[in-house]
């Protein structure tokens, strides 16, 4: 059934040429430079230090690493990161899973 | 953009959170949907946030669940400082009671102005306006309308055409402007003009009273020459104000003596200054010491006292010229020494009988030359004013 609904998802996405973040609970990350990311659709966080931060995803989770890290903000679905960032790496979000 | 808006008028506290897993508290907490910001790790388990004061009993559970502890190392906002001032509570009286007296003071009046006028005393001004309500130390809001004061004040004052009150914060001003007054005549006697002196009419002119004399007639002294009566003298007179203008000839002796040898002080110019401190009525000399060097001198003191506005202070500074002078002697001929005496003869006619006398003719009558001086005897003839003043006494009648 849940690889019918998204093949369904994946149809209407492509067919309606919508954005993939509305229907496939995908994150949406924006970033300022190297000073402010903003990361919507996040499940949490689950490594929080000053230099190396971990936000969990629906797929996989996205490590942002750095100096001088804050959350300036959190809500349930979003996130807004302060600091010198110097690396964004997807973990784990392999087109299989 | 998630930060609570007006956090620091609702209140918010920085907490420390210590814990293992300080992760799933800021989980736990943006779960429940309670605002959380700044959040700052300080080390691998411990981190500052902020959150507001309202939700501070709603960390509690949060914290159990998540095996973490907390201490408040910040209080921020409005709510904190509330308290801090209720602790204070005499620093708040007097903020307020600050602002209380100064709102009061500002609305007393504290000076009135009275400008325009001329003839009017501003004392009596001020205390009309004192009866209307405008007096110093007056609440403004007891004050009439401005359009009403001033209508009352030129109703109360005489010879006034029109009169404004402004008010200026706490200055009142009041403007005045007189009325154009026909001059007051001085208040006359009925009179007779007579003659000052035995004289020859030389013209006579009436502007009011019966003229009693002509030209060249010869008059004596105390003779009425305008006539304050009109009328036949018996029931149908009338007494008036006798005016008008009578000149005649008069003649006046002098006898004069004039030196020969003129004596007089003239300065040489050799001067010497002394500077003086004035301290009370007491004055310390600071420069010019010495002795004199002139023989004969004058001295001319300056006092030049220090003045704030008009009111001069007991300090101030003096000096003093001494002049040297030299007495220089001039020895006149006879004639010039009669021209002398003559011309100071003259400037007392003038003096004495008007300005506007004349001198008609001057003749020597007598000259004699002895001790170094001249004795003249001088007959002027002047043509000068010759009336004078005599009140009409009524109760005698005439």
């Amino acid at each position: 059934m849940a690889q019918i609904s998204r093949r369904l998802r994946k149809w209407t996405n492509e067919m309606l040429d919508l954005p993939q973040d509305v229907l496939l609970d995908l994150p949406r990350i924006t970033l300022v430079g190297n000073k402010e990311l903003s990361v919507e659709n996040h499940r949490g966080v689950r490594h929080f230090s000053e230099n190396r931060m971990i936000l969990s995803l629906s797929q996989g989770s996205l490590e942002v690493e750095g100096a001088g890290l804050m959350i300036r903000a959190i809500l349930p679905q979003e996130v807004l990161i302060e600091g010198v960032i110097n690396n964004i790496k997807y973990i784990g979000t392999g087109e299989s899973s | 953009m998630k930060i609570p808006t007006l956090s620091g008028l609702r209140g918010c506290v920085m907490i420390t959170v210590r814990g293992e897993h300080v992760n799933h508290l800021i989980n736990a907490l943006a779960e429940s949907g309670i605002p959380v910001w700044d959040i700052r790790p300080t080390s691998d388990h411990t981190a500052d946030m902020k959150v507001l004061l309202r939700d501070f009993h709603a960390l509690r559970p949060l914290l159990k669940r998540t095996g973490c502890r907390m201490h408040v190392s910040r209080r921020i906002g409005l709510p904190f400082r509330m308290v801090r001032l209720y602790n204070r509570k005499f620093f708040a009286v007097g903020m307020i009671a600050f602002f209380m007296i100064l709102f009061l003071l500002s609305s007393l009046v504290w000076n009135i102005n009275v400008t325009g006028n001329e003839k009017l005393a501003t004392e009596d001004v001020l205390k009309v306006a004192r009866q209307a309500g405008i007096k110093p130390f007056q609440w403004i809001f007891r004050l009439d309308e401005p359009d009403k004061l001033s209508r009352e004040l030129s109703m109360k004052l005489p010879g006034t055409s029109w009169v404004g009150v402004e008010r200026k914060g706490t200055t009142i001003t009041i403007q005045i402007v007189e009325a154009a007054e026909p001059e007051k005549k001085p208040l006359v006697e009925p009179r007779h003009l007579v003659s000052r002196t035995d004289a020859v009419v030389s013209s006579i002119y009436a502007e009011q009273g019966r003229p009693l004399v002509e030209k060249n007639t010869r008059v004596k002294k105390g003779q009425v020459l305008i006539s304050g009566i009109l009328g036949d003298g018996d029931a149908h007179s009338q007494a008036v104000v006798a005016k008008g203008e009578v000149k005649g000839l008069v003649w006046h002796e002098y006898n004069l003596q004039v030196p020969l040898v003129q004596k007089r002080n003239v300065y040489t110019g050799e001067r010497k200054n002394k500077s003086y401190l004035v301290l009370g009525n007491r004055a310390i000399q600071l420069w010019g010491y010495g002795k004199e060097p002139f023989a004969k001198s004058e001295t001319i003191t300056e006092h030049d006292p220090l003045t704030w506005r008009s009111i001069a202070l007991p300090i101030g500074w003096m000096t003093e010229k001494v002049m040297e002078v030299q007495e220089a002697e001039e020895t006149l001929q006879q004639q010039e020494a009669e021209k002398l005496g003559i011309q100071g003869a003259i400037r007392d006619i003038l003096a004495k009988y008007g300005s506007d006398s004349q001198i008609i003719s001057q003749k020597i009558l007598h000259e004699k030359k002895e001790n170094g001086k001249v004795y003249m005897k001088v007959l002027f003839e002047v043509e000068e004013k010759i009336a004078e003043e005599l009140p009409l006494v009524h109760s005698q009648g005439e």
